[in-house]
């Protein structure tokens, strides 16, 4: 049996507060280095090592504490929960995190509020517009204030000027610099990135 | 106990056309050790009430039935005088249920001193008065219960059933002859002796029912306790059989609350991706799935005792419109419904754990969905 490497020697450092875009075609293995990154898989050889910690030997549940406290998602397909108001969703990843009611009300529509969404507090992702959408879910990667988001094709299901608009609030919206990871093939993202990094067969291939 | 003739075996009848039972028979039984006493009872199957007053006369159809007995048949059947008094043997008087006293409507009601005709099936019309009003107790016994004389009367003048009267010669004289006695046992723990001893005396050759009664007969004697045994088997019977359309039933929820956890864990797969992303553990996502199915069991439940309770007063007042049907006044028994809190609360309790047997795999399916897979899922 052969082993299929999705990602072969990749080397790569971030620095804090940087914006780095990963781009490259599909099947470059951009979508296994922000699952190795957002901490929900494991490379099956080597280490990661996130923020002084090494996650590669952790657990599911461990796993998932590192996500919920120093990762925000946010996707191209927006990914809210339905049953859910755009509030209650900014809310979500509070909830795992143990925070008290009162916190978690406060810290979702404050983020809400800055994204222009303070009339849709109560609404259901399926009332909202796709950039609403989009901008719930920026909200809710923020909800625990973690040092990195990372985005999958952030604008992937939105219209130029929409996606625009939401690229403008996630890159200039926060309390303090972020390190923000952008998984894009959409290359007129470029202009909002520190870095541009672009993946071949699993290797990077040029780096700008 | 009730003695009559008629088939034993496992379910014993009574013939109440037999009529063997003698004077001297009741004089017997009732001096036999253990009988407190006992009553000799001639049912007289009633056609109509006649009430004349005046110029005017009233008659009611009715399918009623009196006992011609003596004053004891109203404590062995549990039944206790509202007003007025007891007949007196020999007089043309009788006592009415209370349930019976407005049998020509409510405004014309019958009371004490009242007097009445009536006629028995066979055309005899007899005049009476009316010296009292019973009803049965609140607790009556079983066998009260079980039957209920609208009139009560004395067995002279009412009740003439001889020997030979109905063969056409008389061959022992003139003694009255009874289908059914009612006797009582001294107490509860000597009611096996007392129908023993009446069984021994009934098939001796003192007795004159012995003799007179119809060769292939037997004599049956029917206990209270045999009365409630039998109710007790056939309740049994009964909750068996729900118990198991219960279990049935609980199986089946079961199997439908999984089914659909199934499918909305497969409908949510992204969604369940999405949220193990955003930090949800193992635990919160069988807890989220475990809470929704626990919520449909526990409101399941709730749904079917209010269906439940309702459907039994549907089914119990259906039962007795049935039995006032079929028995008339002469079995005016009705069923009651009785709640005991304590079971909804059970049936809550069971349907939460329901929902967490059946919930269990579905949440653990959740929980263990692959969050790198379960966010490509279309």
């Amino acid at each position: 049996m052969t082993e299929l490497h999705a990602l072969d020697n990749v080397s790569l450092k971030v620095k804090k507060g940087n914006v780095v875009s990963i781009m490259g075609p599909s099947g470059s293995g951009k979508s296994t280095l922000m699952n190795l990154i957002g901490c929900l898989d494991r490379p099956s050889q080597e280490t990661i090592i996130l923020d002084g910690e090494d996650i590669t030997s952790y657990n599911d549940n461990q796993l998932a504490e590192i996500r919920g406290k120093k990762i925000g998602f946010a996707f191209q397909t927006f990914n809210l929960i339905s049953s859910m108001t755009a509030q209650k969703n900014a809310e979500l990843p509070m909830i795992f995190r143990h925070i008290d009611k009162n916190s978690r009300t406060k810290r979702a529509r404050f983020l809400l509020q800055n994204l222009g969404l303070e009339r849709w507090y109560s609404h259901y992702p399926s009332e909202l517009s796709g950039g609403q959408q989009q901008r719930v879910a920026i909200a809710r990667s923020l909800a625990n204030n973690p040092p990195i988001i990372l985005a999958d094709e952030p604008t992937g299901n939105l219209d130029a000027n929409t996606g625009e608009k939401v690229m403008e609030l996630l890159t200039s919206f926060s309390e303090e610099k972020k390190t923000i990871l952008l998984v894009t093939h959409d290359p007129s993202l470029k202009k909002y990135a520190d870095r541009v990094i672009i993946l071949m067969d699993g290797k990077i291939s040029v780096e700008q | 106990m009730v003695i009559g003739v008629g088939r034993t075996g496992d379910s014993p009848q009574l013939s109440l056309t037999e009529t063997v039972f003698t004077d001297k028979d009741v004089e017997n039984i009732g001096n036999l050790h253990h009988i407190k006493d006992v009553a000799p009872v001639g049912i007289i199957s009633l056609k109509k009430i006649i009430k004349r007053e005046k110029f005017l006369t009233w008659d009611s159809q009715f399918g009623g039935t009196m006992y011609a007995s003596n004053s004891v048949i109203l404590e062995i059947l549990d039944l206790e005088m509202v007003s007025g008094r007891i007949f007196e043997e020999g007089e043309r008087e009788i006592v009415i249920d209370k349930s019976i006293a407005d049998v020509f409507g409510e405004n014309k009601p019958l009371s004490i001193g009242d007097s009445i005709y009536f006629q028995r099936i066979d055309g005899i019309v007899s005049k009476t008065k009316i010296v009292g009003i019973f009803k049965r107790k609140e607790d009556a016994n079983i066998v009260g219960r079980l039957t209920s004389p609208s009139i009560v009367g004395p067995i002279s003048p009412y009740y003439s059933t001889y020997f030979g009267s109905n063969v056409g010669r008389v061959i022992l004289g003139r003694t009255s002859a009874y289908g059914i006695l009612y006797a009582r046992a001294i107490d509860k723990t000597g009611v096996v002796s007392a129908q023993n001893e009446s069984l021994e005396y009934l098939n001796s050759d003192e007795s004159d029912a012995h003799h007179y009664k119809d060769k292939n007969s037997d004599f049956v004697l029917i206990t209270q306790e045999y009365i409630v045994s039998r109710v007790d088997q056939i309740m049994s019977v009964i909750s068996m059989f729900i118990t198991a359309i219960v279990l049935i039933s609980l199986i089946a929820g079961g199997i439908g609350i999984a089914n659909i956890m199934f499918a909305t864990v497969t409908q949510r797969t992204r969604e369940i991706g999405a949220i193990k992303a955003l930090g949800a553990r193992h635990s919160d996502i069988l807890q989220l799935f475990l809470y929704q199915s626990i919520l449909m069991g526990f409101f399941g439940a709730i749904i079917g005792c209010i269906v439940g309770a309702l459907g039994s007063i549907v089914v119990i007042e259906f039962a007795n419109n049935r039995i006032s049907d079929i028995g008339g006044t002469y079995l005016s028994g009705t069923i009651s419904l009785n709640y005991s809190n304590e079971w909804f609360i059970i049936a809550t309790l069971v349907g939460v754990f329901v929902g967490i047997i059946a919930g269990a795999l579905p949440a653990r399916r959740a929980a263990k969905l692959d969050p790198v897979k379960a966010l490509k899922y279309e």
